[in-house]
């Protein structure tokens, strides 16, 4: 890498990074309770602060920021590799069906009445998630590759058979209903510390083992030959990378249900400002996908307070607009 | 066997279609060796069995005595490189980063890439030209830069063997050669060069073994000089070609045969010419679907090297020799099932006068003759006006006068 370059890559980063921490404190400074901004600079001294503070800050809205940066970043950095490994754009990290397995395991917890703990929800969309991209990824196994076109018909296919199953769900949901669209469109209503640590795990071995893999999804811009050529394990790579983002992804849709844009249009942002490398892009799209996914919660639960938005709805129109101004000016320049 | 690279048997099939089958050969350090055959022939096949990027079924792959099979994946990476004809779209990094990209099968995980992988960069990048651009993104290149990047790609591997498959393909001349000289100099360096091309006198040239590949197996395999004849390349690639010697490489020189052939229409003529008269008549009959005899010409006249390469049967003379009466009966015997004679405007000497009394012997046969206006201008006459005298008795025993070949085409066609 040039000086050049690093010189940018380091400006935006700390851009980026700046940004993130603005996030948190803009998200931990609004909100119920009318705290001015500035107070939230005192999280870092909990002593000053009365025990309702305390609470507020520190046990409402903090997780949920964590939470939001997390999840956002997640699934940014997951739809970046899976866009990587199969050299197409639309790819989105819900193309494996995690996301209708999720609800739809979520849709069967809720309306089935099942409950052993305050996770019986979310390990159910859990492992719903992991058995339909299992499938998903045996139906399109042909002898020992995966053929992109199979993998993602046989994504859409499970998709909507799971969507026909949820659309039963909610039809005969009653006065469940409401639980049920929450997970159709995803949020961060009602989370707190527990559901941090539910994902911490998936987070903690998920990214760092996702961001090892950036020199081979770099090879795979050159084309499956030549990667192969180099000595990438190409078919290997590609089985170990989907088990990590499956992991990844389902980990972070049952705590928050299905929140579409970030994964998808976070690293088409970011390659569109030029960062095509993956050992930029994937660093990148995960603090930007958490400060996009953290300002948007901001917003879902301020901005018609006491009312709250789901987070989806938000992001999709803020973001949207802005990724077609940038496509067009992209587009203008070529 | 101390040989460098040593293939046996190799076979490939996929699914149930086999493409290669009981491939051998064997290469010294430092060989140049082009492949050539039809699409669909295996060359891209063996190319990726030698790479690595294809399985191994049958047979096997010998480098510096070590047998492919007990190589790691990267082990054979850093010792074969291979480059594609095809050039990624849609790349957005610097020229710089994606010759990096070579250096893959020696970095190791979470490491920065140390000197030795900058050093291993730089030298690629300059011996391809490219250490130029080096911090240019790569999208903004020309097509014969981005094929130069893709090699120096390649050599960042520090590769023994390189591959290359179908490489200038995309190129224009001028690239083609660019890239034909920097593999020339690569080869200087030691390393082995494999290369598929399209470009039948690119391996003549540049090349010193060539491998002709049909239907997936060899054809032939030896040093181009060996190897490549006009017959086995037209037997390789089903067209017909010309070979003649590259006028200052003075390596073979192959052209496909240029002539596009009506109908054959079933009428035999013969032609009397000389001195490379004869070789426009010779190529608009052909075009029109004749069947043609020539005869009498010399040895080393163009009109009978012409009418070589194109196989039309032919009564030569030795070179600059007058011809010899047993000569006009070889001619004679010749024209026997010509339908017309054509006595092309040509010099006449006292060494070609005969091929008039050949006229007129298969004019008395009953043949028609035809004769050319041209042909009674004095300039061409070198007997004293003895030739002169001989056209005019032709015409007036029965030879037809005609303009050129039009008029003689017409007179054909209405019977």
């Amino acid at each position: 890498m040039s000086r050049r370059q690093n010189k940018r890559i380091t400006l935006i980063s700390l851009l980026v990074l700046a940004g993130a921490f603005l996030g948190i404190w803009f998200a931990e400074g609004v909100g119920e309770g009318h705290y001015r901004l500035g107070d939230s600079m005192a999280l870092f001294s909990p002593s000053l602060l009365s025990s309702t503070e305390r609470t507020i800050l520190l046990k409402l809205r903090l997780p949920r920021v964590v939470l939001s940066f997390m999840v956002g970043g997640g699934l940014s950095v997951c739809g970046a590799v899976l866009q990587g490994i199969f050299q197409n754009p639309l790819v989105d990290p819900y193309v494996l069906g995690v996301s209708s397995g999720a609800a739809l395991g979520a849709v069967i917890a809720i309306l089935g009445h099942i409950y052993f703990g305050l996770f019986t929800v979310p390990l159910f969309a859990f492992l719903m998630a992991m058995l339909t991209t299992f499938l998903v990824f045996r139906l399109s196994l042909v002898g020992k590759k995966i053929p992109l076109e199979v993998l993602l018909l046989a994504g859409i296919a499970m998709g909507f058979l799971f969507s026909a199953f949820i659309s039963l769900g909610m039809f005969v949901a009653g006065e469940n209903l409401h639980q049920v669209v929450f997970w159709t469109m995803g949020g961060f209503w009602g989370r707190g510390w527990p559901e941090v640590k539910m994902v911490s795990p998936f987070f903690a071995v998920g990214i760092p083992f996702l961001l090892s893999f950036t020199r081979e999804l770099n090879t795979f811009l050159l084309g499956e030959n030549v990667a192969k050529s180099l000595g990438v394990d190409v078919e290997r790579v590609k089985r170990w990378l989907i088990l990590a983002v499956s992991l990844v992804v389902a980990a972070c849709v049952s705590v928050s249900g299905v929140i579409g844009f970030v994964g998808l249009l976070v690293p088409h942002i970011l390659r569109l400002l030029g960062y095509q490398d993956h050992r930029v892009l994937l660093p990148l799209s995960l603090l930007l996908g958490g400060m996009v996914l953290l300002f948007a919660d901001t917003l879902a639960r301020t901005i018609l307070y006491p009312v709250e938005l789901p987070v989806g709805i938000v992001m999709s129109i803020l973001g949207s607009p802005f990724f077609i101004y940038l496509l067009r000016r992209k587009k203008r320049e070529t | 066997m101390s040989r460098y690279l040593l293939v046996e048997n190799l076979g490939f099939r996929y699914d149930t279609v086999k493409v290669l089958r009981n491939v051998n050969f064997a290469l010294e350090k430092g060989a140049f060796m082009g492949i050539i055959g039809p699409n669909g022939s295996g060359k891209s096949t063996l190319l990726y069995l030698l790479a690595g990027i294809l399985p191994l079924q049958e047979g096997k792959v010998v480098l510096s005595g070590q047998d492919l099979r007990r190589y790691s994946r990267v082990e054979w990476a850093r010792k074969v490189a291979i480059v594609f004809q095809e050039i990624p779209p849609r790349i957005n990094l610097s020229c710089l980063e994606v010759v990096m990209m070579g250096r893959f099968p020696y970095l190791r995980k979470w490491r920065r890439e140390s000197e030795d992988d900058e050093r291993a960069v730089q030298w690629a990048m300059e011996v391809t030209h490219t250490w130029l651009f080096a911090e240019r993104n790569f999208s903004e290149l020309s097509g014969g830069e981005k094929q130069r990047v893709m090699i120096a790609r390649a050599l960042a591997q520090e590769p023994e063997l390189l591959l290359l498959d179908e490489p200038t393909s995309h190129l224009d001349v001028l690239h083609q050669l660019e890239v034909m000289r920097i593999l020339l100099h690569l080869r200087e360096q030691g390393i082995t060069i494999l290369g598929v091309f399209h470009d039948v006198n690119a391996v003549a040239q540049f090349c010193h073994e060539i491998l002709l590949l049909k239907r997936g197996s060899v054809l032939e395999f030896g040093p181009v000089e060996r190897v490549m004849t006009r017959e086995k390349i037209t037997e390789l690639l089903g067209v017909e070609f010309l070979e003649s010697t590259h006028p200052v490489s003075l390596r073979p020189f192959f052209m496909p045969l240029e002539i596009r052939k009506k109908e054959p229409k079933g009428i035999q003529v013969h032609l009397i010419c000389g001195g490379g008269q004869g070789v426009p008549f010779m190529k608009r009959l052909l075009e029109e679907g004749f069947s043609l005899s020539v005869g009498i010409v010399n040895r080393l006249d163009s009109d009978e090297e012409f009418a070589i390469r194109c196989k039309i049967p032919v009564v030569q003379e030795a070179p600059f020799s007058s011809f010899a009466p047993e000569t006009l009966q070889k001619a004679q015997e010749l024209a026997r099932n010509a339908h017309f004679v054509l006595v092309v405007p040509t010099y006449w000497g006292q060494g070609n006068l005969l091929n008039l009394e050949l006229a007129r012997t298969l004019l008395k046969e009953g043949k028609r003759v035809f004769l050319f206006k041209a042909g009674f201008d004095s300039r061409f006459d070198y007997t004293g006006g003895e030739a002169i005298i001989q056209l005019v008795e032709l015409q007036k025993h029965g030879a037809q006068v005609v303009e050129d070949v039009d008029e003689f085409l017409a007179l054909v066609h209405n019977g």
